[in-house]
């Protein structure tokens, strides 16, 4: 990312990562259990849980990489967000009210405690901790450096020290405040982020002539951009709109929240006002990718060097610079956040899941909750400094790894009382096995998929077939696996 | 019988899903109809999982109206957007700012169904999702299980459990209840 030091954006950033800080205070002072460590003790409102949400989907991904994508693929980038239009009351109908009322009966704390209340079984719980943890040290990695690139855009330290000052400011934060102080920061930057992104796209509208301008435009000199499937081909689009659809089921940083709502009565407005979130927080993504591609068509801007520059070159260029410095801090912030809220889940795994998985009962959770979460933080800084190829590897098959592991287990067998243990098992062990292994070919070269099949896409689709396979043939057992309270969260 | 429905739906869903992965492994590449089979197969195994979560007592009741419209434009986007000839160019007539299978897509699949899905929830809430009256069948029906499971440890206990096994969680004195 190309440097965008101002002194007006380094005071807003200055001042962004000064409130994060109070709050971070503020938050520490209200934590006291390994409830409030967790699950910020089930007492959330239902705007700063949705704001929250919002800013946890969103991250940094969608104010830089995601407008870069659309710069450089066209449309096709679209099938990964335009999901949100459905996945949100998917979610609210397929998760929100059971992982809530589970929460009710059980006081459970993470997504592993949900599997391994419904099957009964210590394995499942730990499995499916293991898979979070393998896609969680990829995606704090990936987050670590992009938190590195963004801090030293901004203020010039180099990369190394941006993320060794990114890491720090959220070890801090996440270690005295845990989920609470990233729930109320999300909240902070999540407000700010959506506002930024209505007035960033109504700029690009107004320096393109609305959105019929920019694609005539666009049209004039490359016109596959604006189809439906850009620069790829129909069934790579619409693999991404399977796994970023169907696997917004799995992707604990989403799911673990709807523990928090303090009032379950209150999911009724949940994702309402969610989509509409995220809708706004999703107008940069779109706006700035065809904007940019507008401009450069039209010969307003030179050719970007990397579609990653989309994002920093309209702003610098097009709009003022306070606009500009909270987008900038928001995008560090959105990275933040991310780390947070994944260090904070795999802190869960390693101190409560893992534990129960070997059936052990987890002592001191608060304090070894904390420990955890500086070790893992400072784990992942190390990592993002050691290579970037290799955490650009291990950040690819988060969402994917996520999705394949969790969603049958998970999404289709809360709601479907023919699921097994058996089946759940052999879902997550599938959705492990044949990411990691394919992911692994891909990178090493050793084998490439054909156009249009993403490892994510098949992997996911594989575990969905097998859970159902394997539930079936051990279907006389389904029965006997399910206790009367959790029969219940998955009656009502 | 409707998330028996759901549950084959979703099957042939996937099977749909994995055929058109499997195709783009043939010589040549995936044939035409691998992005059809995606196109119904999508939809097909969003909307059914909906039909799971949401169904009660065996029936979706008022929601079957959202389903189905959703069903249909999605899959009706996705076709569309398939079948209709790849012309954009130069001069294309612009619907709402966009191409005509660019705009189906954005405004048909991105937006129309944010208008009718989170309403219905909202609208249906009460009756088909959630009330006070099942928030509290599960609470009694949570506590009745800690206490078997205390009982079945040993003994009874003077709190409530986590049913996870954990230790009773450490209080500080003066922390927040």
């Amino acid at each position: 990312m190309q440097h965008v030091s101002h002194p007006s954006i380094i005071a807003v950033a200055a001042l962004y990562f000064a409130v994060v800080v109070a709050i971070s205070v503020w938050a520490a002072r209200r934590t006291k259990t390994a409830s409030d460590f967790f699950v910020a003790g089930h007492g959330i409102g239902l705007v700063a849980l949705t704001v929250a949400s919002v800013s946890t989907s969103v991250s940094g991904f969608a104010f830089i990489g995601g407008p870069g994508l659309i710069y450089s693929i066209g449309l096709g980038a679209m099938y990964i967000v335009l999901p949100a239009s459905v996945t949100n009351v998917m979610g609210a109908w397929v998760l929100a009210k059971r992982m809530r009322l589970l929460g009710e009966a059980r006081q459970l704390m993470t997504v592993p405690d949900a599997i391994g209340a419904r099957y009964r079984s210590p394995l499942a719980q730990g499995l499916s901790g293991v898979a979070m943890l393998i896609g969680i040290i990829g995606y704090m990695a990936t987050n670590a450096l992009a938190m590195g690139v963004v801090i030293d855009a901004i203020f010039g330290v180099g990369m190394g020290w941006g993320i060794w000052i990114g890491m720090g400011v959220t070890l801090a934060y996440s270690v005295a405040g845990g989920i609470l102080a990233g729930i109320y920061v999300d909240v902070f930057q999540g407000t700010l982020m959506a506002a930024a992104s209505v007035l960033v796209f109504l700029a690009v509208l107004k320096v393109g002539g609305g959105l019929g301008g920019l694609s005539t435009e666009i049209l004039a000199k490359d016109p596959g951009f604006l189809s439906p499937w850009g620069k790829i081909t129909p069934l790579a689009a619409l693999s991404f709109f399977f796994v970023f659809g169907l696997g917004s089921l799995g992707q604990p940083q989403g799911v673990h929240k709807y523990y928090m709502l303090k009032d379950p009565l209150q999911l009724r407005w949940y994702p309402l006002l969610k989509t509409l979130g995220l809708i706004l927080v999703l107008l940069l993504y779109f706006g700035v990718g065809v904007g940019v591609k507008s401009l450069v068509a039209r010969g307003a801007l030179a050719p970007l060097a990397a579609p990653d520059a989309a994002t920093p070159t309209f702003l610098l260029r097009f709009t003022p610079v306070l606009l500009a410095a909270l987008v900038f801090s928001g995008v560090a912030a959105a990275t933040m956040s991310a780390v947070n809220s994944f260090i904070n889940i795999a802190a869960a795994v390693v101190t409560h899941d893992l534990p129960l998985a070997f059936g052990r009962t987890p002592k001191n959770e608060l304090k070894w909750g904390r420990i955890s979460t500086a070790v893992l933080a400072i784990a992942a800084a190390l990592l993002a400094q050691v290579s970037g190829s290799m955490v650009a590897f291990l950040g690819i098959f988060g969402w994917g790894l996520f999705a394949s592991t969790l969603v049958p287990a998970l999404a289709i067998g809360l709601n479907w009382e023919g699921a097994t243990k058996e089946g759940a098992i052999a879902s997550i062990s599938t959705g492990l096995c044949v990411t990691l292994v394919a992911e692994t070919l891909a990178y090493m070269k050793v084998y490439s998929f054909p156009a249009g099949v993403t490892v994510s896409g098949l992997s996911l689709v594989l575990s969905v077939l097998v859970f159902f396979a394997v539930s079936w043939l051990t279907r006389a057992r389904a029965v006997e696996q399910i206790d009367p309270d959790v029969r219940l969260v998955m009656s009502v | 019988m409707t998330k028996r429905i759901a549950l084959a739906a979703m099957l042939a869903a996937a099977l749909a899903i994995l055929a058109a992965y499997a195709s783009a492994f043939l010589p040549g590449g995936a044939p035409g109809w691998a992005p059809w089979l995606m196109a119904l197969g999508i939809p097909t195994i969003l909307v059914a999982v909906m039909v799971l979560g949401a169904a009660r007592d065996g029936r979706v009741g008022r929601l079957a109206l959202p389903f189905a419209f959703s069903f249909l434009v999605l899959a009706a986007g996705f076709c569309l957007a398939v079948g209709l000839p790849a012309n954009e160019a130069a001069g294309s007539p612009l619907y709402l700012g966009l191409p005509l299978r660019a705009a189906i897509v954005i405004y048909g699949i991105g937006l129309f169904p944010i208008v009718v899905l989170p309403i219905a929830y909202a609208l249906t809430f009460g009756e088909q999702t959630l009330n006070a009256a099942d928030i509290e069948r599960v609470r009694l029906a949570g506590e009745a299980w800690a206490r078997e499971k205390a009982a079945a440890a040993g003994g009874p206990t003077s709190h409530r459990p986590s049913t996870t096994g954990t230790e009773p969680e450490a209080v500080l004195p003066g922390a927040r209840a």
